[in-house]
């Protein structure tokens, strides 16, 4: 059974028959004409038989991921950020920002292009700037390089924003578990004020298992 | 009395005194709080910000395309604090439109059996908006057992209920709407602490705040806000928080 979560930067695919780990595609380059069996992600219903909603399968990815009745399971997306919040294995609290919090994931990824930065070489900064959204938090950065800051720490001021607006619309848990693409991006963790576990990419994925079973 | 049927409209719920007036064969009532057929909300965008509640943009826009000859609005506490700016606006640009400011304290219950029935979401929700011209008594139904809840006024959007269960019981103010009695705290700030149930509120609406504080109490609950339109993200919640509830 093949199973993908089709996300704006990345799709990721498991082949659950093949024994193989998922594969990691740019979403620009994948093959439109394929069709999966189950999929998530904004552009899923476009490649799959049957859909899960992004909720859910992030949900159920952590259910099956976390070995705690209650949690705080918080995904950073290119495009959007969601979390979900489980008390004594219930259901409590869930939140998907697509408008306000837009382009995060993928805003961090333009940076470190077009300013060649290598995160894992960064320090966390002491402050940030204040984010609301990929978008619009930039002009921080162009007005701090202005004032004689450098690139570097201008961005890092930035990503510590962005992890600082995460981890407060994820209601400010003091554990968090993190899943999506940003996991692979030593400042951006280190950013949070509150101990991070890093679950990685494919989360979601691992959340559509309930249906193919 | 006009020669020509006189067009009244209505903002929030007035008081059975005002809707026994208006049940006359002269009078079309319509119901300024929702989208009447195609009308454009932006034309509201001049006199009310773009950042304010839906339900008071959609009141400007039918208002400014419907020229009522009258209009009832719901200034007191059983409706919002912008009503009452929103009355001022409409003042100010129907000059020959009358505006009635309104209080409806009324405390004579009218029963909740719509909210406690069996019956499609958006079914019940229309039902409950339509029965506010409806001045008797109003049939009673059967009553359902819960298996989720919708705490709130009826949305801007209706198609955000269609993803609700037909089992689903109303709270909040729409409950107050369907028993006549919109400034009733005490109904308006009761749920069932038993069903998994969604606080919903119109985004830049004063009930936002009592959404929020209703959902962080209620052991099952999940507080909602939308604008003018469900977006997916939106009916994305619903959808998972009662999939993951096992409604």
């Amino acid at each position: 059974m093949l199973l993908a979560d089709f996300g704006t930067s990345y799709c990721k695919l498991l082949d659950t028959s093949s024994g193989e780990p998922p594969r990691l595609i740019p979403t620009r380059e994948f093959d439109r004409s394929i069709q999966v069996d189950i999929a998530t992600g904004h552009n899923g219903k476009r490649y799959a038989q049957q859909y899960v909603n992004e909720l859910t399968a992030l949900a159920r990815g952590g259910l099956s991921l976390i070995q705690e009745s209650s949690f705080t399971l918080l995904d950073c997306g290119s495009r959007d950020i969601k979390y979900v919040i489980y008390e004594d294995g219930k259901i409590k609290d869930m939140g998907w920002n697509a408008e306000c919090g837009a382009s995060m994931g993928f805003t961090i990824e333009l940076l470190e292009r077009y300013y060649t930065l290598d995160f894992t070489k960064l320090e966390v900064p002491k402050t940030s700037f204040s984010i609301t959204c990929g978008v619009l938090g930039m002009s921080h950065i162009f007005d701090a390089v202005i004032t004689g800051e450098s690139e570097a720490e201008a961005v890092a001021k930035f990503v510590k924003g962005i992890a600082i607006n995460a981890y407060n619309f994820a209601k400010r848990p003091q554990n968090l578990y993190l899943s999506g693409g940003l996991c692979d991006n030593p400042l951006f963790i280190g950013s949070f004020p509150c101990s991070v576990v890093s679950l990685g990419r494919f989360v979601l994925l691992e959340g559509l298992q309930p249906n193919a079973r | 009395m006009p020669a020509h049927r006189q067009l009244a409209g209505i903002v929030g719920v007035p008081p059975l005194a005002v809707m026994k007036e208006l049940n006359n064969p002269a009078i079309t009532i319509v119901d300024l709080d929702e989208p009447q057929g195609r009308i454009d909300l932006e034309s509201a965008s001049p006199f009310l910000p773009r950042v304010y509640c839906g339900i008071l943009r959609t009141v400007i826009a039918n208002s400014l395309s419907l020229k009522p000859d009258i209009i009832y609005i719901d200034t007191g506490p059983g409706k919002c604090d912008c009503a009452i700016h929103t009355a001022t606006v409409l003042e100010d640009i129907l000059p020959d439109t009358q505006i009635v400011r309104c209080k409806n304290q009324d405390s004579a219950d009218f029963g909740v059996s719509l909210c406690r029935t069996r019956m499609d979401l958006v079914e019940k929700m229309s039902a409950i908006t339509s029965a506010v011209q409806d001045v008797n008594p109003l049939r009673e139904h059967t009553p359902c057992q819960a298996t989720a809840g919708f705490w709130g006024v009826p949305p801007r959007d209706f198609s955000l209920l269609s993803l609700f269960p037909d089992t689903t019981h109303i709270y909040g103010w729409t409950r107050c709407m369907e028993n006549k009695t919109p400034d009733n705290m005490s109904m308006e700030s009761h749920y069932n602490p038993d069903i998994p149930t969604v606080f919903f509120a119109q985004s830049f609406c004063a009930k936002t705040a009592l959404a929020r504080h209703l959902a962080a109490r209620h052991p099952h609950g999940l507080y909602l806000d939308c604008d003018v339109t469900a977006g997916n993200s939106a009916k994305a919640k619903i959808q998972a928080f009662l999939e993951l509830s096992g409604v």
